[in-house]
């Protein structure tokens, strides 16, 4: 076990996990706001995979000026499903909603597996190649650039949350429902926009990976259950929780596959999963916000 | 019945003995016209449990083309000759990928009439879908599923045409070994990655079992989850360990992934090579990576490249479903051909009958790189074996053993020196 290797685990989990923390940052903005565990989150990370793809194969765009389009439509997308699924059953009891999203979730994958079929598709880029070397450390650029627009992604959402007139309401509908609509925020557009950017988030999170990642219907499973652990460990409704959460689950992996028998490794971020609901359920960073 | 004559196409001689055998079951039973009738069917259906949604539903999908392909194959040359030139039909069940809902999909084609089964791509699956299988007493031909204990619990109505996990590391460790001697390499020791399911412990615990009877030794064993997002840590673990060789073993999507990853952290050994590996004997694992997916070795199940059979039967599969016919495909494809020579062989749709004619195999013809193929006692077939492929200018080739070889194996793979 020398350090270099060690080095690389911890890199490569830092990088994963930066891409976990923009997941989770948008699952943790539509759990924040509305109180709906978005089991549709994963679907939707698919459907910002395949509008990349797609724009890569047909429309000859370079993968990262897709998000570009991936933001738009996965807003769209999202504001859709609040106004027309969620909206109208808002008030009923939680466990509607969250089956409601599980429903779209199915939609939507089985809805993908019947457009696109169920291949694995690569996108083919330069970029994927290329790796940087230092000593006996690789870093692969694909990956640091999923990892650097994780980063701008979640500072672009932090200003506007903390910035804009627009994040002022959703934190106030988000904190204080009632009090909100009294001082005329109309709380469910909010809602629709809020369900909005949690969607262009997954979206983001899907075309950055893209490059590295095959894209196929059920590949949001990979990453949404682990942002669900996420979320949990920072703290359910906390930005900042679900950003370093996010780094952390991502290097927790990784190291742990070093310790640990491999097919241990999503043992480790459910046994933090369990840990936390059980010693601190508000989450590391839980309470603040 | 000069109107099923027409439809069925018999000729003059044909007719008479089917109207001779029903002159005598109408003396026999007195209600000798239906009987014939239903003895006679135009259409024989084959029930086939496949993964055609889920995670695996990419190679579920190919398998049922493979499938279509080689019923349709058979119909257009004639169908079933002995039964009056009944055609075969395609019953199928969709798996999901879970043996709970094989289980059900058994029974209800079982219920649909299917006079055989085949399936069902993953071993844990296949388990349960067999065993049901022998329950309703319908014979199974498994398409593809590598574990021994599918042929492995003295079942009656199990047949099973690929190599069992036990064939497959045998041949490769041995193949390998035979390459090595051959380049006048020292290599020794393997690294050996594999996924955690049932699929990559068993193969690679064969591999470790077989390895000093082929002067192999396993030294470093590393299982990851196919469903991590990043393998970079397993991978990092392989590296350390400085081994001769790298095996790898794993499904495609997963695949994919970690030979990317082995190729990013600079990986040197003088060889890697897949055990049944999903993803480095597929065409698409080509048109997915490129050029660094050069000179990757791999102990698989293949098709016999030399046989002329065999170019007739991937041309067409190219033809129709506009791709190559995946390793995995083979199987689907040489199933129905081996329950129509069954079924022509009993000349009944009777299942009993048709499992007896099922134990009685001796396929010479076909496009393995095998002798014939003949059922054991336990349904598997007896001359099952691999081949080493390579992937060379692009294109997976078989380099060993020779007698099938396409090209000479290129051993020690220089990029990765």
């Amino acid at each position: 076990m020398n350090a270099s290797f060690v080095l690389q685990s911890m890199i490569n989990g830092l990088l994963i996990g930066g891409v976990y923390s923009l997941v989770a940052i948008g699952l943790n903005m539509i759990f924040g706001v509305m109180k709906i565990i978005n089991f549709a989150h994963g679907s939707l990370m698919m459907v910002g995979m395949y509008v990349c793809y797609w724009a890569v194969r047909i429309g000859t765009v370079d993968p990262y000026l897709s998000i570009v389009l991936v933001i738009p439509l996965l807003f769209v997308l999202g504001a859709i499903l609040q106004r027309f699924l969620i909206n109208p059953i808002i008030d009923a009891p939680e466990h509607n909603q969250l089956l409601l999203t599980l429903g779209v979730s199915l939609f939507l994958e089985n809805l993908a597996l019947f457009l696109w079929s169920p291949d694995y598709r690569v996108l083919q880029t330069g970029y994927a190649s290329v790796n940087f070397y230092f000593g006996d450390i690789s870093l692969s650029l694909v990956r640091v650039l999923a990892f650097i627009i994780s980063m701008i992604g979640t500072v672009i959402l932090y200003l506007l949350l903390t910035k804009t007139d627009l994040g002022k309401a959703i934190r106030a509908a988000s904190e204080e429902p009632v009090g909100a609509m009294i001082v005329g925020v109309n709380v469910r557009r909010i809602y629709v926009v809020s369900f909005g950017i949690g969607a262009a988030c997954a979206g983001v999170a899907g075309a950055a990976v893209a490059p590295f990642f095959p894209v196929y219907p059920t590949v949001g499973g990979l990453f949404v259950i682990t942002a669900f652990v996420v979320v949990v460990l920072g703290g359910m409704g906390s930005f900042v929780g679900a950003y370093f959460g996010g780094l952390i689950i991502g290097m927790a992996e990784s190291m742990g596959a070093i310790f640990l028998p491999a097919s241990m490794k999503s043992l480790i971020s459910f046994v933090i999963f369990v840990l936390i609901l059980l010693f601190k359920p508000s989450g590391l960073f839980g309470g603040k916000s | 019945m000069s109107d099923v004559t027409k439809k069925t196409g018999q000729t003059r001689r044909e007719f008479l003995k089917t109207m001779a055998i029903a002159g005598g079951a109408a003396a026999a039973g007195g209600l000798g016209f239906p009987a014939v009738l239903r003895a006679q069917p135009k259409e024989i259906a084959i029930g086939q449990i496949h993964p055609l949604s889920g995670f695996l539903a990419f190679d579920g999908q190919e398998l049922a083309n493979g499938l279509k392909l080689a019923v349709d194959e058979i119909n257009a040359a004639g169908g079933i000759k002995s039964m009056g030139g009944a055609k075969l039909k395609i019953l199928t069940g969709d798996s999901e990928g879970k043996p709970q809902v094989a289980i059900r999909e058994v029974e209800r084609l079982y219920k649909a009439g299917a006079v055989a089964i085949t399936g069902c791509y993953q071993s844990s699956v296949t388990l349960v879908a067999t065993q049901i299988a022998e329950k309703f007493k319908v014979p199974f031909v498994v398409s593809v599923a590598v574990d021994d204990k599918v042929t492995g619990r003295d079942f009656k109505y199990t047949f099973r045409v690929q190599p069992n996990a036990r064939q497959m590391s045998r041949d490769t460790a041995q193949y390998l070994s035979e390459i090595i001697k051959a380049s006048n390499s020292n290599a020794k020791t393997i690294a050996y990655l594999h996924d955690d399911t049932a699929f990559g412990t068993s193969l690679s615990g064969h591999v470790k079992d077989f390895a000093p009877e082929y002067g192999l030794e396993v030294i470093e064993d590393v299982p990851y989850s196919p469903k991590s997002a990043d393998v970079t840590t397993e991978v990092g673990k392989i590296k350390a360990a400085g081994a001769d060789l790298v095996m790898d073993t794993g499904y495609f999507g997963d695949g994919v992934r970690v030979y990317k990853t082995m190729r990013d952290v600079r990986l040197q050994c003088q060889g890697i090579v897949g055990c049944g590996n999903g993803a480095f004997s597929h065409p698409k694992f080509i048109d997915e990576l490129g050029d660094i997916t050069e000179n990757v070795l791999d102990g698989n199940y293949r098709v016999n490249p030399l046989s002329q059979m065999t170019q007739k039967a991937l041309a067409h599969y190219k033809e129709v479903y506009g791709r190559e016919m995946g390793a995995s495909t083979v199987f689907a494809y040489v199933a129905p051909y081996v329950i129509a020579d069954a079924l022509e062989r009993a000349g009944t749709s009777d299942r009993a009958a048709l499992r007896d004619a099922l134990a009685a195999t001796n396929i010479t013809e076909h496009i393995l790189p095998q002798g014939p193929i003949v059922f054991d006692e336990s349904g598997q077939n007896k001359n099952a074996a691999a081949a080493m492929m390579q992937i060379r200018g692009g294109e997976i080739k078989v380099v060993w053993p020779k007698k099938y070889a396409q090209t000479d194996p290129l051993f020690p793979v220089p990029e990765l020196g």
